[in-house]
């Protein structure tokens, strides 16, 4: 059974009282403690920032060219935090309970609960670097609104929340390169963990531009190197996000949690054609104002505008007049699937839906004329008002819209399809963020942690820095005080020898197929199979089919991959084909998740368990945990349970409506 | 369509490197600029030739990896926009298209279309940050900003760091990239205890990076994808005067 | 930062040509006033008064110094610039952008306008402040009062050739187009640039530094020059 460590007490006191009595390093000894960190997002960047302001000697490790490039940075609408700063009723509790309950009941409350405690101390924290949070003309911050949510407790800038979050750490960062505390490897990418007597003491990089490996020691490894929704191809993630850290150390002993919870974000910018290479998000933001809809007829070909309001199905609306266009992602998204499913769909794919604004800039436009003294404006004057208050808010959103898709999103409705987004799932941590691994741990999307079987929105920022400045800092050193008298390990010693040897002889292997498909080939196929089998829905015959495609997708790709170039040069294509292969492990394992669990929960819609009005049903009898796999060799991994006990929050059916 | 590109192809940053052509056909407009050089990368990766290199990564316009000089223009003809976020739609049947990496010395060529921006990292890390360890913070609504003032530096802060300014400045200068930075700081009240060194210890790095400097041709703005206004330039030359003629030492 | 090492930055080398500039053109605005006289039929009597007070009074003979040194200082510093803005781009772009798409052409043309300037300004100093400090000046004398160097008499004189009228209007076309970039730029360099005032600055860069000074330089020898057919 796996013990994930959780502090005795009530739940209010379980950190607190954790925090009082976890062991502590003194500075002196920091100074001989090494720490590698992986990846630099809003985890990576944070956690490498505020350990080595306390005095570890840290390395940073980042695949782009610097650290400010990664993916957190395209993270659009918010961060939320309890400060309940608008008077709404928002408290600690209640991001604890909309979090868990957002979650579909499949995350630990000890966990949640300490996320929910230090979200207030983040904002603060981003405010003091200066991060330029919108706000009010009184000069206090502003907030705004999220799905699966009844208060205001997202705090943004414009719709770039997650590049100002990111260049706040990334500041930080940057200050402790310039202090010498942190020693920065952009262009590098971890191939590997090395082990030592069973703890994680390092790992074997590669140089990206000269092609070379290297070796680094660490007296604790930190993974904060993002999710692995490209498992999809397509997915909103940037090209380069890979599953390559988790996975290797997932075969180096560390469980992987809940592999299958994906998240579907409702609002994408719908597939164009074969040459597609990603999905762009259009932030749930725009859920706060745009009205969902799809013709009541099937197969409708008019123009969105040429339709009449009587024959528009607000379908969000209809079925979930409490939360209406703000329900959870996970039920947006799976509404969306269901009428483009019915025929209902629009535009030239049919699989898509629109997102329409023309209300909400016919309400904004009379408020503004109201503002003006103007209550019987004509509806000209309205709408140009209504779209100068919309372009103020979601302006940049439009204009990305615009450029993408060629259509003008302030006359004629956004067309959106849901596409994948996020990963719950990840390496298993115990409240401590260490894998089973020892001195090895995972921050941010990179672990499985605190989403459940469904991430809300404004949650992932929340996260990534709440295990970068607030935690990692107390549970690392927790670990490394036993470690005080550990010498540095020459890279010499054979576990790096060996560990450098394996990668060395994949790689080598990788460059020797000279086949005829390129990666990408590979990559597109292994997405299809995920997107149609482990998508949106999922069912048992095509759970198994899958596994079968992919092994034997496995298999070609072993044997009729194309690398052009050298390995020891700047090789992207060689750098794809190490994570494509990566992939092609994992969407086995996730496709033996998901159909392991025989209940639909959030992000996992098995079709063989809903109600009958088509809603998720969930099976706490038999599903109440966190499926934690092992590796055991090629196609063989075992399942471990860790029970989820709620003590507070008690699962209920989760209702929108 | 149909389109001839003229591509920089350079082996690495010692090879001298030369423009090489590609006839593509079948380009859709609905393709993204990089969408259209994957499908040429397939075909080249297909015919046994080495595939461009290029840097992207997020492809939505944020991450600011993405980094094209094409027909003159960095990141190509449409305004306020990154080259992943640029679409076929804006080219005509038959057209040519040249395609270059950035050119400048503080930017060597890596491979091909990529180019080494780590000066940029540099420059941030002679000061652009406020120095306030994790934990210090005082709670976020104990400062009250100016809506103006924070809109403002928001509208610095939202540089991506993807050098075009450099690209497109005919003195290779980051004086748009480094008054950005400068000017968030120098807006809000966090910044204000370090605003003289960061000035001064930006500007430094900056020079020794071998940049060029600024001589207000205001070329970086036009071709900045997140629209950053030459008035950060002036607000930066102002923290360096009064930062210059300000200090003891 | 030491004042050394301030003014060895990029931005204080460029605060030196801003200054310099700006010092500059507070100068041509002087010498354009006192210059109209040399349009006066008075047998060059405003003139050579003007041109004689300015010769002779120590201040002004300071100043006159200090403004040879400081032409060349901008010269030399816009050159040092200049060098290292060429280093910071070794290898050139094969396509650039057409016409004003990116950036005027006044503004990529100041290298260029202000070496034609140079050349123009060592050949009018050659021309008339040499003759008149170490040549053999015609005098004059008026009402009965001190004999004066007839610089008036020359300058008609020499404005009666075409080429060298036409070499005048050059030169002030390439002080138009260096003004109308130079001062707003200097603005720029020293801060000057705010949503309220740019529209005053860019006026003056323009009309009053771009137009009215030079075509009033300009005017002078070709009005003499018609005068004289």
């Amino acid at each position: 059974m796996l013990n994930a460590k959780i502090p005795a007490g009530p739940l209010e006191t379980k950190w607190s009282n954790y925090k009082s009595t976890v062991k502590l390093v003194n500075p002196a000894n920091k100074r001989k403690l090494e720490v590698i960190v992986v990846g630099t997002g809003l985890a990576g960047a944070s956690a490498a920032a505020s350990l080595a302001e306390l005095g570890y000697k840290v390395k940073a490790f980042c695949f782009q060219d610097s650290a400010r490039r990664a993916h957190s940075i395209a993270a659009q609408g918010g961060i939320n935090a309890a400060k309940n700063y608008q008077n709404d009723g928002d408290s600690v509790f209640r991001l604890f309970y909309d979090t868990v309950k957002g979650g579909d009941y499949r995350a630990r409350e000890g966990n949640v609960y300490r996320l929910a405690e230090v979200s207030a101390a983040i904002i603060d924290q981003c405010v003091a670097q200066g991060v330029p949070f919108a706000r009010e003309y009184g000069g206090l911050l502003s907030n705004r609104s999220f799905g699966g949510t009844q208060v205001q407790r997202t705090f943004y800038a414009a719709g770039q929340t997650g590049q100002q979050l990111l260049l706040g750490a990334y500041s930080a960062l940057q200050r402790q390169v310039a202090l010498g505390n942190v020693k920065m490897y952009s262009r590098h990418e971890m191939l590997d963990i090395v082990k030592v007597d069973g703890k994680a003491r390092g790992i074997i990089a590669r140089d990206l531009v000269s092609g070379k490996l290297e070796r680094h020691f660490g007296h604790a490894v930190l993974l904060c190197s993002g999710g692995y929704g490209n498992v999809f191809f397509l997915s909103t993630n940037a090209m380069g996000s890979n599953v390559t850290a988790a996975w290797k150390a997932h075969k180096r002993g560390a469980f992987f949690g809940n592999p299958c919870f994906t998240q579907i974000h409702p609002t994408c910018i719908p597939v164009s054609g074969d040459h597609q290479s990603k999905l762009t998000l259009m932030s749930e933001s725009l859920r706060n104002d745009g009205r969902i809809w799809v013709p009541k007829k099937k197969d409708d070909n008019r123009k969105a505008t040429d339709i009449p309001e009587e024959e528009r199905d607000y379908y969000l609306e209809r079925r979930y007049p409490a939360f209406g266009n703000l329900v959870p992602r996970d039920v947006a998204s799976r509404a969306a699937k269901e009428r483009c499913d019915e025929g209902y769909g629009v535009g030239a794919s049919k699989m898509a839906v629109y997102l329409d604004f023309a209300d909400a800039i016919v309400r904004y436009g009379k408020i503004e004329a109201s503002k003006k003294g103007d209550d019987h404006a004509v509806q000209e004057e309205v709408i140009k008002l209504g779209k100068g208050v919309v372009a103020e808010k979601y302006g940049n959103l439009f204009d990305m819209y615009a450029k993408i898709t060629g259509e003008n999103p302030y006359e004629t409705p956004m067309r959106i399809y849901p596409a994948v987004h996020y990963t719950m799932g990840g390496l298993w941590v115990d409240y401590e963020l260490m894998t089973t691994v020892p001195g090895l741990y995972a921050l941010g999307e990179a672990n499985f942690s605190d989403h459940g079987a469904n991430r809300l929105g404004a949650s992932a920022l929340m996260q990534g820095l709440a295990d970068g400045y607030f935690v990692i800092p107390y549970t690392v050193g927790n670990y490394l005080a036993d470690e005080i008298h550990t010498k540095p390990i020459p890279l010499d010693h054979p576990a790096f020898v060996e560990t450098e040897k394996g990668v060395q002889e994949q790689l080598d292997k990788l460059m020797g197929i000279q086949g005829k498909h390129s990666v990408d080939h590979f990559h597109k196929a292994l997405g299809k199979i995920m997107w149609d089998k482990c998508g949106m829905a999922r069912n048992e015959k095509g759970l198994q089919e899958a596994i079968k495609e992919i092994q034997v997708l496995r298999a070609e790709f072993w044997r009729d991959v194309r690398i052009p170039g050298k390995q020891h040069e700047f090789n992207p294509e060689l750098e794809k084909a190490g994570r494509v292969a990566d992939f092609l492990e994992l969407g086995e394992l996730m496709c033996m998740d998901a159909l392991q669990r025989r209940e639909s929960c959030g992000g996992h819609f098995r079709e063989e368990s809903q109600t009958e009005d088509g809603e998720a049903k969930r099976d706490d009898q038999q599903f109440s945990f966190v499926g934690a796999w092992e590796y055991k060799g090629p196609s063989s991994y075992e399942l471990h349970k860790e029970a989820l006990n709620f003590e507070v929050v008690h699962p209920s059916s989760r209702s929108y409506k | 369509m149909k389109l001839t590109l003229q591509v920089w192809r350079q082996q690495n940053s010692q090879d001298k490197g030369r423009f090489e052509a590609y006839q593509v056909s079948d380009v859709s407009e609905d393709m993204s600029f990089l969408e259209m050089f994957d499908v040429l990368n397939e075909r080249l990766i297909n015919e046994g030739k080495e595939p461009i290199a290029f840097d992207h990564d997020c492809r939505e316009g944020i991450c600011g990896m993405c980094s094209m000089y094409i027909n003159g223009r960095a990141h190509g003809p449409w305004e306020e926009t990154t080259t992943c976020q640029l679409h076929m739609r804006a080219y005509n049947d038959g057209d040519t298209i040249v395609v270059e990496p950035w050119r400048a010395a503080a930017f060597p060529v890596i491979k091909d279309l990529t180019v080494d921006r780590s000066a940029f990292d540099r420059i941030m890390q002679a000061g652009g940050y406020i120095s306030v360890n994790t934990g210090n913070a005082v709670d976020a609504n104990a400062i009250p900003i100016d809506k103006h003032d924070a809109d403002m530096a928001f509208a610095a802060a939202a540089c991506i760091g993807c050098g075009a300014c450099v690209a497109a400045c005919k003195n290779s200068s980051a004086m748009l990239f480094t008054s950005a930075k400068v000017s968030q700081l120098a807006l809000l009240p966090q910044g204000g205890p370090e605003r003289k060194e960061r000035a001064l210890d930006m500007v430094a790095q900056m020079d020794k990076e071998g940049f060029g400097s600024c001589t207000n041709t205001g070329a970086c703005e036009a071709e900045c994808p997140k629209g950053i206004s030459l008035a950060n330039i002036a607000r930066l030359n102002r923290e360096f005067i009064a930062a210059g003629f300000g200090t003891e030492d | 930062m030491k004042w050394s090492q301030f003014f060895n930055t990029s931005i204080g080398k460029k605060l030196l040509v801003g200054a310099t500039g700006l010092f500059l053109c507070s100068f041509v605005i002087v010498h354009l006033a006192g210059n109209i006289a040399l349009l006066k039929e008075d047998n060059g009597e405003a003139f050579n008064t003007y041109a004689a007070f300015m010769g002779h009074n120590g201040l002004i003979q300071f100043i006159a110094w200090g403004l040879k040194i400081v032409i060349l200082l901008h010269a030399v510093i816009a050159i040092q610039l200049t060098i290292r803005n060429r280093a910071a781009r070794p290898v050139k772009y094969a396509v650039r952008p057409k016409g004003n798409t990116t950036s005027s052409w006044f503004s990529r043309q100041m290298a260029i306008m202000g070496s034609i300037l140079f050349i123009f300004i060592v050949i009018h100093l050659s021309q008339f402040w040499w003759s008149m400090h170490f040549g053999n000046l015609n005098t004059i004398s008026y009402d009965g009062g001190k004999e004066i160097g007839n610089l008036y008499e020359s300058v008609w004189f020499a404005f009666r050739e075409l080429w060298i009228v036409a070499l005048y209007v050059i030169g002030m076309i390439a002080l138009s187009f260096h003004l109308v970039h130079g001062f707003k730029s200097a603005c720029q360099t020293f801060g000057l640039n705010h949503k309220k005032y740019n529209g005053i600055i860019h006026f003056i860069g323009v009309w009053i530094f771009g137009i009215l000074i030079p075509v009033g330089f300009a005017a002078i020898p070709v009005v003499i020059y018609i005068k004289q057919i």
